[in-house]
């Protein structure tokens, strides 16, 4: 592929596409994000189920995952640190579950400090990632590709 | 021959001394991966913040300085406050020290990238204003239509501010109470982040090689503008490619991805201009501003054909939430803006090569592509185990380790590298004759550009990617 430049040095607008052009594709663009922004912020961000949105209790959790800076080695949906595993279905895989990463919280093992953290904060911590799980499953395991280079479940591992 | 304090002079030097100390809070968390426990007064919890906090400082110091430094010559008029400039310095460098305070108190944010607490996010946003208004009172004094760098610089600069506040719109209950939309806002947000940082590093790139070169025609040419729009897309639609997993609406994800693909665009002319490239790498030799621009161009390459790939999701089912990621947003920062900057840096002090720059320069790019390939390496392992296998996490880890090792023991290597060349850029700032008639006779630094005839190329403008650095 390639372009052809047309460049007029010395004139007044040398890349060719005329200014009021490219403000109004600019200003356009910028119009396309403000409203993707909006239905991003409400509509393409909606939970399936009332259980995964975040309950009084499973916020003070959220807010003590911050205070702990947990993301510096824990991921949700692969996104956060490397030095621990990804927490998304800590709650709800087989073998796992809510006494097992109360344990992990209050305990620490290995590389994870014990967080020093009170019994009810801790379940506050569970409680948290209990809606998080509630969210959906982490790591897509639907090998079901499609010619487009997706998969057609993209966020769900329906068997 | 006096040497001044200026604004520019001072960000510039802010930033390289950040990246140092970056780089050494990054080479010290490397280490925490491979023997638990290593320096145990600064926890992975803490050094982590505090590399990713200091890097992320040396990019925007350095680009912002860059930016004080070439605008008065791009526009032929004195910067319109620099009482301002300087006040934006110390709010920056105050908020800076605040931040790595909170991080040795441990005191966090707790958000991936700002991990600080949020109320320091008040200063830097405050001082970000002061930059914008002395930015566009000073660019409107440009005659004539702008080239692409300023409407980057101006994209880079408003966005920047944007996009901060939207990665606090946790504060808000309606975004907090549902965690897919917590993740999705944020990562639309950081995406958009830096693709607003890019745009000042690329803006940058392009002012350095028109200085260098004296042709005025690339910054002005329909390529320059073509690519520019490309960038300003992706850095708009093209934030989702983070989030693939995350369960948000379909078509979110589907914008990103058809979006991000417009980005072979610039592969393939880079593939279609590889020789011409080359050609013009063995020109640059002779200074550390083409020496580090060729350099960025491999770098551009190389993750942006990385990012591409990943950027597919069949692919990307394997990719997300490993090492690859790493090796792209590593490879990005320390690759091409960091290559990037270094030009800059170079150019504005005008230093000419010594044996310790050029040792410098060698150990730096070849223990980041140790480095890089390491992460790569990890990545894939990781990737094929985490999604095909039903092994533990930690028996995971221990099949990447080998990899881990190596990536650690070339952080070391980028670590000497750098310091070479912090330690010599900082002297070459130090010395820098302040005055126009001094600037003249140190090196030749241009006020007034030669008009070359319209043979463009467009090499200078690859870098309008917002894909080439992802977090």
């Amino acid at each position: 592929m390639s372009f052809r430049d047309e460049v007029q040095v010395g004139s007044k607008d040398p890349s060719g596409f005329g200014v009021h052009r490219l403000r109004f594709v600019y200003f356009g663009l910028i119009g396309l994000f403000i409203a993707q922004s909006g239905l991003t912020y409400t509509t393409g961000t909606e939970v399936p189920k009332e259980s995964a949105l975040l309950s009084e209790q499973a916020r003070r959790g959220e807010a003590l995952y911050r205070e702990f800076n947990c993301t510096a080695c824990h991921q949700f949906y692969g996104l956060g640190g490397y030095m621990g595993p990804d927490l998304t279905n800590v709650i709800s895989t087989e073998g796992k579950g809510p006494v097992y990463a109360k344990a992990f919280i209050l305990h620490g093992s290995g590389r994870m400090p014990a967080l020093g953290v009170r019994d009810e904060q801790a379940d506050d911590l569970v409680a948290f990632l209990e809606a998080v799980a509630a969210t959906g499953t982490y790591p897509v395991r639907n090998m079901d590709l499609t010619a487009w280079g997706t998969y057609r479940e993209m966020h769900t591992d329906e068997e | 021959m006096k040497s001044e304090w200026t604004p520019a002079k001072g960000f510039v030097v802010a930033g390289l001394v950040a990246l140092l100390c970056g780089a050494l809070f990054g080479v010290i968390g490397s280490w925490q991966h491979v023997i638990p426990g290593v320096v145990d007064a600064i926890p992975f919890v803490k050094s982590r913040p505090l590399h990713v906090s200091l890097v992320i400082a040396w990019i925007f110091l350095t680009a912002v300085g860059g930016v004080y430094h070439y605008l008065p010559k791009i526009v032929g008029a004195p910067l319109h406050s620099t009482r301002l400039a300087w006040l934006h310095l110390a709010i920056f460098i105050g908020t800076g020290m605040a931040i790595m305070a909170s991080y040795f108190m441990g005191r966090f944010g707790g958000r991936e990238y700002w991990e600080f607490p949020p109320v320091l996010g008040i200063p830097i946003a405050a001082s970000w204003l002061l930059f914008i208004y002395n930015f566009f009172l000073t660019a409107n004094k440009h005659k004539g239509p702008w080239p692409a760098y300023l409407w980057m610089w101006a994209t880079g600069i408003v966005f920047f501010l944007i996009t901060f506040a939207e990665a606090n719109l946790y504060l808000f209950p309606h975004f907090t109470g549902n965690m897919v939309r917590e993740l999705t806002v944020q990562w639309k947000a950081y995406g958009a982040l830096t693709g607003s940082w890019n745009m000042l590093v690329y803006g940058t790139a392009m002012v350095v090689m028109e200085r260098a070169s004296g042709n005025t025609a690339i910054a002005r040419s329909k390529t320059a503008f073509l690519l520019f729009g490309l960038g300003f897309t992706n850095l708009l639609f093209g934030w989702a490619h983070h989030i693939y997993p995350v369960p948000s609406a379909l078509w979110i994800r589907v914008l990103a991805y058809a979006i991000s693909m417009t980005e072979w665009i610039i592969l393939a002319r880079m593939i279609q201009q590889w020789r011409s490239t080359l050609e013009e790498g063995k020109q640059g030799q002779g200074s550390m501003t083409g020496r580090f621009l060729f350099a960025s161009e491999i770098w551009v390459f190389l993750n942006l054909g990385l990012a591409l790939l990943i950027s597919v999701p069949a692919i990307n089912l394997f990719t997300h939430g490993t090492h690859i990621t790493v090796a792209h947003a590593m490879g990005s920062t320390i690759g091409i803006n960091t290559t990037i900057l270094f030009a800059s840096v170079f150019f504005i002090s005008g230093a000419s090569i010594t044996k310790n720059l050029r040792m410098g320069f060698w150990l730096f790019n070849g223990s980041l592509l140790l480095f890089w390939l390491c992460l790569v390496g990890a990545g894939m392992v990781k990737g094929y185990y985490t999604v095909l296998s039903d092994l533990h996490f930690q028996v995971i880890m221990e099949r990447i380790r080998p990899f881990i090792v190596g990536f650690a023991i070339s952080g070391v290597g980028l670590f000497v590298g750098l310091s070479m060349l912090v330690w010599d850029g900082i002297q070459a700032l130090l010395n820098l004759p302040n005055s126009l008639e001094d600037l003249a006779a140190h090196h030749a630094i241009d006020t007034e550009l030669p008009r070359s005839p319209a043979s463009v190329n467009g090499r200078a403008v690859h870098q309008g990617s917002s894909t080439t650095a992802r977090p």
